[in-house]
């Protein structure tokens, strides 16, 4: 004979509207949410962290960005005064190589005189806009054109190269108006300007 | 639904067997919560602690009226428990009997509780409360038989003492089951096993003769002994001579008593004496089932 233990035979009365326990497998039901909250605050604590690392970041990367601007700004006017240092250079360079020395020239004009002949008046103007243009004006008290002559083989042997020339005579009177040019051996010429 | 019920479900308590739910075992519905198991006699009340292991702790032994002494015990008893769940072993106003041709239909022994009448028949009397215990090999059934008017009459005691009831049993039938569970184990009919069983539960005393697995005879006595246990081996000795011979003495006490264990070996000399009673052990099987 087998006799089995079985639960305590309970007398009280019964409550009414006494429930069952739920099944074991609906427990999923609370752990779910559990984990969903757990979840929730680990998820938001990990954007919050991302977050406030972004933020982070966008604040290096504004100041990186004005940094670089105000980098680009500083070589942005350093190119400007470069650019503007430069075209001064050039201007002066150009004024440099056109603002030759007088001096020669004037000394090869005064020995070109021969002994009949004189200076009567000598006028080199140079263009304030073409400073490679001199405006040369002689008067020159000759009997014949042959002294002319003679002076503007020497101012072409200079190098000088005359541009829409202009000769009276009068009376042993020889006057003489021209623009020099100087030719640079290593640069091509410029045209003379228009009216010169 | 109501806030309460999501509320349950979210601190799982509605997973749980509710604290009154009776076909619960009492450690599924207090799993983290102390307790208390208290034992109400006709002029004495005992009560025990459950510790949150499910061990029993402190408690008091008093003689007296039980009301009276349920209202001086109250205080340390609500020190002893969580939530003032406590359950009642009731010790007296019960009748443990043998019957015979008891309705057997499947769950008989449970319906029983919640109609009584159509397990008794003709047997059954208004203002008692029932359990029963059939025996698979013979047509032999012990029946538990209750005051409905005392357990109310407890119910109400406890009620206005502040504590609330999660089961009312009758401790000398739980070990008088105990017993029986515990020695009849041979499954089917071929080794049949006789014995004679002695239950001592808090001063109540229940022997019953089992003649090769027939439950032949049952006696059982309330209040039958106080300071010494002599009332209870003059009632036993008549036994001796309507056991059969090869009958083994099985001894279950609600704790150890070896002056009754030595007692019977006097009366029943020659028969094998084997005693299943444990420290607390009562109070452990309330507390675990």
């Amino acid at each position: 004979m087998q006799i089995f233990a079985k639960s305590i035979d309970d007398f009280k009365t019964d409550r009414k509207g006494m429930s069952p326990p739920l099944p074991i497998y609906l427990r999923i039901v609370p752990m779910l949410f559990y984990l969903t909250i757990a979840a929730s605050i680990l998820l938001n604590g990990l954007f919050f962290m991302r977050y406030i690392q972004a933020g982070k970041n966008k604040e290096t990367a504004l100041i990186r960005d004005t940094q670089i601007q105000a980098d680009l700004d500083g070589a942005k006017k350093q190119r400007k005064d470069l650019e503007s240092e430069t075209m001064q250079a050039s201007d002066i360079a150009a004024w440099l190589n056109a603002s030759r020395p007088l001096q020669p020239l004037v000394v090869e004009i005064a020995r070109s005189i021969e002994d009949d002949s004189s200076i009567i008046e000598l006028r080199l103007d140079r263009d304030a806009d073409n400073p490679t243009q001199i405006r040369f004006s002689m008067r020159l008290s000759s009997d014949s054109a042959h002294q002319l002559d003679v002076t503007l083989k020497k101012i072409a042997a200079l190098r000088f190269r005359t541009f829409s020339p202009q000769q009276t005579m009068e009376k042993g009177t020889i006057d003489y108006k021209a623009t020099l040019i100087w030719l640079d051996a290593n640069r091509e010429q410029a045209e003379p300007a228009p009216g010169s | 639904m109501t806030l309460r019920d999501i509320l349950s479900v979210l601190n799982f308590s509605a997973f749980r067997p509710e604290p009154d739910d009776s076909t619960a075992a009492w450690k599924r519905r207090f799993p983290t919560q102390r307790t208390a198991l208290i034992s109400i006699g006709r002029a004495t009340l005992i009560w025990r602690g459950v510790q949150r292991n499910g061990r029993p702790g402190a408690g008091d032994f008093l003689r007296g009226d039980p009301k009276e002494l349920l209202s001086q015990a109250v205080l340390p008893i609500k020190d002893a428990v969580d939530a003032g769940w406590c359950a009642v072993s009731l010790n007296t106003r019960y009748v443990i009997s043998l019957e015979t041709n008891l309705s057997r239909r499947p769950g008989s022994e449970e319906v029983i509780k919640s109609n009584p009448r159509s397990v008794l028949g003709a047997r059954y009397e208004r203002g008692k409360r029932y359990a029963v215990t059939h025996s698979p090999e013979t047509n032999s059934s012990i029946l538990l038989t209750c005051d409905e008017e005392n357990i109310r009459k407890v119910e109400t005691m406890l009620r206005e003492a502040g504590l609330q009831l999660g089961r009312i049993f009758c401790g000398t039938y739980l070990l008088l089951r105990h017993a029986l569970s515990q020695t009849n184990t041979a499954k089917g009919g071929d080794k049949p096993a006789s014995f004679f069983y002695v239950i001592c539960c808090q001063g109540s005393v229940c022997a019953m003769v089992q003649d090769e697995d027939r439950w032949m005879e049952l006696r059982s006595r309330t209040d039958a002994y106080e300071d010494t246990v002599d009332p209870a081996l003059e009632l036993l000795a008549p036994f001796d001579q309507r056991i059969p011979a090869e009958s083994e003495i099985v001894l279950v006490c609600d704790t150890l008593m070896p002056e009754m264990a030595a007692g019977l070996e006097r009366i029943f000399n020659g028969h094998k004496i084997t005693d299943l009673s444990q420290p607390d052990l009562l109070w452990t099987l309330a507390a675990q089932n």
